[in-house]
């Protein structure tokens, strides 16, 4: 944990809640990272110049962090669920272990530092996605490129103090990420730069799992 | 921005042939600040992939950032020399061997990337010396583990500094492909790939003096001035 315990995130709308807010579809637009991989997505101009036009504010910061903490916490979950079912052996279930013990302390960190506005968590189902073996390899590997994706496409947005605080979690989602590649026979690192993925794309992946 | 005289002090710790200071001594005063403006791009790609870094941000590129860029690229010239030449060498098998390729790969396309970036002002390439630890699987592993943790920790401290929005976005690109590359080759060593839920950030001034300790980075040719004057023996 930081030296200095968990960054609280103050603003002056704390208090008015969600209506005060800008809506999260176009501050997620807004913020979209401006690298791609040649051999990857890259992005296009309107969102660059979008992306130069928006700064860093306690408001933002907590967007931010609120749509880690439902990542996090969904994938706390998602490890709870295939240690549960039993199935898992060897690596993969110390994988499991492991990392789910980091996701849980991921949530724990970010329900800190959101305080009242963390929320309650919603209710997740995985089905065989966690329990199968192999499904379980599959799913992991696409829940951290995609938590990774976001994390990398939103930090651009935060605060410098925020930013230090969440680039701790970003580079244990990359090693998770690699982990789960590496468990499923694929280069880890299979590109040399990271394409940020944009939360509209990410919210494809992790509805199915999300009990409405 | 705080800290950026500390910031030049470190330049001048990687800057071990003077390249950088002399590039902006040499400039007039009008150039230098057009040159700071200046808009780069770099397009083509190379060794499979590349960063593209936006034009966008242009307008923010001041010397603090170049500052950073440049200690970036000190340690990505450290990280592609050592693959690079393991990869020659050829006495890595398997698995290993395939990491040090690949790794290699990206970490040339980092320096690429960082080298288009910068144009003239970044820094040359210092020679190194990796007294043999490239020839020896065992020796390599655990300095490949040193080198991808130090490089995660090394971005993860310098990205808040970093004012540009776009050279911010690419610095967290490559951060987080460090990471990855750290997990890969900790799992081939035999530790944990994720060993800590939080990874520490790494102070400048710490990175430099880790790396001065290896001893792998050697100076160029000695100065001239500092060379036994030949004896006349006719």
């Amino acid at each position: 944990m930081a030296k200095g315990g968990v960054p609280r995130i103050e603003s002056a709308d704390e208090r008015r809640g969600l209506a005060a807010r800008v809506s999260r579809a176009s501050l997620f637009k807004g913020s979209v990272a401006v690298v791609g991989a040649l051999t990857g997505a890259a992005v296009g101009g309107a969102e660059l110049a979008a992306s130069a036009a928006s700064g860093g504010s306690a408001a933002t910061d907590r967007e931010v962090l609120t749509y880690g903490l439902l990542i996090e916490r969904l994938q706390s979950a998602f490890y709870a669920a295939a240690l549960a079912g039993g199935q898992l052996t060897g690596e993969a279930r110390q994988f499991a272990q492991v990392v789910g013990a980091e996701e849980q302390a991921h949530v724990k960190y970010l329900t800190a530092a959101l305080g009242a506005s963390a929320g309650a968590s919603p209710r997740f189902r995985f089905g065989d996605s966690a329990t199968d073996p192999t499904k379980f390899i599959a799913t992991a590997i696409s829940l951290e490129e995609t938590g990774l994706g976001v994390y990398n496409g939103q930090a651009v947005s935060l605060t410098p103090k925020t930013l230090a605080a969440a680039a701790r979690i970003v580079s244990v989602e990359a090693r998770h990420a690699a982990w789960a590649r590496a468990l499923a026979g694929k280069d880890p690192a299979p590109v040399a730069v990271d394409v940020p993925i944009p939360v509209a794309q990410a919210k494809q992946t992790f509805q199915p799992f999300i009990v409405q | 921005m705080p800290g950026s005289d500390h910031l030049s002090l470190k330049v001048d710790d990687f800057d071990v042939d003077g390249a950088v200071r002399e590039a902006f001594e040499r400039m007039p005063q009008h150039t230098r600040a057009g040159f700071l403006g200046r808009t780069l791009v770099a397009g083509a790609a190379a060794l499979g992939a590349a960063v593209a870094w936006p034009t966008a941000a242009s307008a923010a590129r001041d010397s603090s950032d170049i500052t950073i860029l440049n200690f970036a690229l000190s340690l990505e010239y450290l990280q592609a020399s050592f693959y690079t030449e393991a990869d020659q060498i050829g006495a890595l098998r398997g698995a290993l061997a395939h990491q040090a390729t690949v790794v290699g790969m990206h970490e040339r396309a980092h320096v690429k990337a960082f080298k288009e970036l910068l144009g003239p002002a970044a820094i040359k390439e210092p020679t190194f010396n990796f007294h043999g630890v490239t020839e020896n699987p065992d020796a390599f592993r655990s300095t490949a583990v040193a080198f991808e943790d130090l490089a995660t920790a090394a971005y993860k401290e310098q990205a808040p500094l970093i004012k540009s929005k776009s050279y911010l976005a690419g610095a967290l690109a490559i951060h987080s492909v460090e990471a990855r590359h750290a997990a890969w080759i900790r799992r081939l060593a035999g530790f944990l790939p994720a060993a800590h839920a939080f990874d520490d950030p790494l102070s400048d001034a710490k990175v430099v003096e880790i790396v001065n300790s290896t001893h792998f980075v050697t100076l160029k040719e000695p100065q001239t001035s500092m060379e036994a004057k030949p004896r006349f023996t006719g």
